[in-house]
């Protein structure tokens, strides 16, 4: 069993204009599969096939975690706002949270180390995403993931 | 996620279900290397493990090590598609011993 089962997998998003929505969660681990359930089903309405959705879950998942852990130092009680957009050509989501800045070298890129026990959650959010980008601003933390749909031209 | 260990020739055999993510991988890792101290074979069965993300990663990585240093074997079967995925985007296929069944894996 995987978070593709059961998901009706399309094949052209639909024609309809875009699609969003957004959740205010608190940095509690527990509600990370409430988000991926969600974000997979979200993938597959807008046409990525199943791997797609699974890989787009993932780098979801690794994003709100590193929030959760770093950002907000392990606090369960912190606010996170998720973003997430359905374009013409690609989904994108964007987090906000109000918790300690993160050091942007992280989400350049950094050499994967097969001894180390940490950094492989921005590698996976690199290697998934087509655009990632990280701000600091106004004392909030704005991390945006962008992913293009098959044959949609990723920006430069 | 829960876990269930059993034993079985010479081997401890650690049956996984659910989602490994950050909020479960702390009692998994307890898990696995407390049995690794129990025996010299470790076998994690990952046949019910429909999600694995880096901490759970991270965690297998941290029993692989220990095993490593204490001259003793870690092995993992029944990785579905997601799992091996999650293996691939972060270079990892190569270092720990994957076989498909558990016949396969008391075997190794």
């Amino acid at each position: 069993m995987s978070y593709d089962q059961g998901i009706e997998v399309r094949e052209t998003p639909p024609a309809s204009g875009p699609l969003s929505f957004r959740m205010k969660i608190t940095s509690d681990p527990r509600l990370l599969p409430v988000v991926r359930s969600t974000v997979a089903e979200f993938a597959a309405i807008w046409g990525f096939e199943a791997e797609q959705c699974r890989k787009i879950t993932l780098a979801v998942d690794e994003a709100l975690s590193n929030v959760m852990r770093h950002a907000y130092k392990n606090r369960s009680d912190r606010e996170i706002e998720l973003n997430c957009q359905a374009n013409a050509d690609c989904l994108e989501f964007s987090f906000v949270d109000h918790g300690e800045s993160a050091d942007p070298a992280r989400f350049c890129s950094q050499p994967l180390d097969d001894a180390s026990l940490s950094g492989r959650g921005t590698h996976l959010i690199r290697q998934i995403m087509d655009e990632v980008c990280y701000q600091r601003q106004f004392g909030r933390n704005r991390l945006s993931l962008r992913k293009y749909l098959p044959g949609a031209k990723a920006k430069g | 996620m829960t876990t269930a260990t059993r034993e079985q020739t010479g081997s401890t055999i650690v049956d996984v279900t659910g989602d490994i993510d950050m909020g479960t991988s702390p009692s998994l890792r307890k898990t696995l290397l407390e049995s690794l101290k129990r025996s010299p074979r470790l076998v994690v069965n990952m046949r019910d493990v429909r999600y694995v993300d880096s901490s759970g990663i991270a965690s297998l990585v941290e029993v692989l090590k220990e095993a490593r240093n204490t001259q003793k074997k870690l092995i993992l079967f029944g990785l579905n598609k997601a799992v091996q995925e999650v293996l691939q985007l972060t270079r990892l296929t190569r270092i720990f011993e994957i076989r498909e069944t558990e016949e396969e894996a008391l075997q190794a």
